[in-house]
């Protein structure tokens, strides 16, 4: 290992590992006060050319990374950027310390065990300790993802695991009343669109992924959608109608006729 | 001084010097010198050199520690891919804080200037470099107060930095505006942000 980044990859801990990245928890300087990151590693695939798998590579964590900055202006509540080395695949985050909502809700927590039966109480008792009701949850879940595409930025993975609650004891809120902040995480499929159709696909996707996630999931999808409504204003109405168009079909569009 | 080691790079580029000074009152001619520096030739040139071998960074456009060790960061990692914009990872850090692409901007807006009071001054060297050296070094350079880095947050030009990166009218900015900390932590964020993505910019 020549690389820096690959280094620094190897100091550090694996957290979870899928088809396109692994994602390790690192520091990058020795200073104590230094706080943690999260390092996203597209590493190399070797069953593409590696001229292809580089370019590829390059571009993906760039527009991740743009994505991101694109986010933070708009007043998205994302992780930061921290680092980025395009060339080795390495894109360096904020670490969040919180929990996914997907664990939150009932039907999420128990996600490769089978003891389903005891899983709403848990994630009842997990929502408490972010002490936030369901439905304001619902409420900021759709309001972050109004915020994210009045800024044109489609997500293209919408799941409630791709959402974050950060923990109080992390953060200083500013909210009136919740002590708990909504984040959206992993950016890796998304991109720049103002088209109605990307939209309301990305809110189905996120439809799709409640209701298999979590039973009886239609009221809190509902609530979702009644954030999001408020918060995207006149933009509503085209999304709302065209929404409905892909319940109908489903998440392609034709290509026949 | 505060000093820390970015423990991945390679050895003669693992350990970062930083010191605040306040108060300096020679930034006129330290600038003249730095370009005096660039040319000179000969023996002497490479003594002067080594002499002002460090990154003069005008404090007022810094918002934050981790502002500054993103710039650093990132300057140090082009350097082991040999992908530096600029001539040296001192410069590159200057030039890795401006949101453009422009070196002479960068040097301009966040480098020494004749009207600098504030300046951040680095040093990324190897371990054969005592840290009490380097001080001696910076403190020879720079006239003026040495002052702790939490002393920052006092200096930071929020209206410049604002403009540089123009966020003046960015849906971010107008959310916090009736909370001026919570606009200064969101300004960190997206310039913090903007640091360490330049590479990818675009």
């Amino acid at each position: 290992m020549t690389s820096a980044s690959l280094d620094l990859i190897l100091a550090s801990t694996l957290i979870s590992q899928g088809a396109e990245a692994k994602v390790y928890k690192a520091k990058l300087s020795s200073d104590p006060s230094d706080s943690e990151i999260l390092l996203k590693h597209r590493f190399r695939k070797g069953y593409r050319h590696p001229t292809l798998d580089g370019s590829l590579t390059r571009a993906r964590v760039a527009g991740e990374a743009r994505a991101l900055l694109k986010c933070l202006r708009a007043g998205v509540n994302v992780p930061g950027v921290r680092m980025v080395d395009a060339a080795e695949g390495v894109l360096g985050i904020e670490w969040i310390h919180g929990q996914s909502v997907r664990k939150l809700l009932p039907g999420g927590a128990g996600e490769d065990e089978d003891a389903s039966g005891d899983s709403e109480p848990e994630a009842a008792d997990a929502l408490r300790e972010y002490d936030i009701p369901v439905d304001a949850l619902m409420q900021l879940i759709g309001q972050e993802i109004a915020k994210m595409h009045l800024a044109d930025v489609i997500h293209g993975d919408l799941t409630t695991s791709n959402m974050m609650l950060r923990h109080p004891s992390s953060f200083k809120s500013r909210h009136p009343t919740l002590s708990t902040e909504l984040v959206l995480i992993d950016f890796g499929l998304s991109f720049h669109s103002s088209l109605v159709e990307d939209k309301a696909v990305d809110l189905y996707v996120l439809e799709r992924a409640f209701s298999s996630t979590h039973p009886d999931s239609e009221p809190l999808f509902a609530s979702v959608l009644r954030a999001y409504e408020q918060r995207m204003g006149k933009d509503w109405a085209a999304i709302g109608r065209r929404l409905e168009d892909v319940r109908m079909r489903g998440r392609k569009r034709s290509m026949v006729g | 001084m505060e000093s820390y080691q970015l423990l991945h790079f390679p050895p003669h580029l693992s350990c970062v010097h930083a010191a605040l000074y306040t108060n300096v009152s020679d930034s006129d001619s330290l600038r003249k010198r730095l370009v005096a520096a660039s040319t000179a030739e000969g023996p002497a040139g490479e003594r002067e050199r080594d002499a002002v071998n460090f990154s003069f960074i005008e404090a007022r456009l810094i918002t934050s520690v981790k502002h500054l060790r993103t710039a650093v960061y990132q300057a140090v990692l082009a350097e082991t891919q040999g992908a530096l914009r600029t001539k040296t990872v001192h410069s590159e850090i200057i030039w890795a804080l401006n949101p453009t692409n422009n070196i002479s901007e960068a040097m301009r807006r966040y480098g020494v200037s004749d009207t600098s009071t504030a300046l951040v001054v680095v040093r990324v060297c190897g371990p054969d470099l005592s840290t009490e050296t380097v001080e001696r070094d910076m403190d020879a350079v720079v006239k003026g107060t040495k002052v702790p880095f939490t002393e920052l947050q006092q200096l930071t030009d929020w209206a410049a930095v604002k403009k540089y990166h123009k966020l003046g009218g960015e849906a971010a900015i107008r959310d916090a505006k009736d909370d001026i900390e919570h606009e200064h932590a969101i300004v960190d964020g997206i310039v913090v942000s903007s640091v360490a993505m330049k590479s990818v910019s675009g």
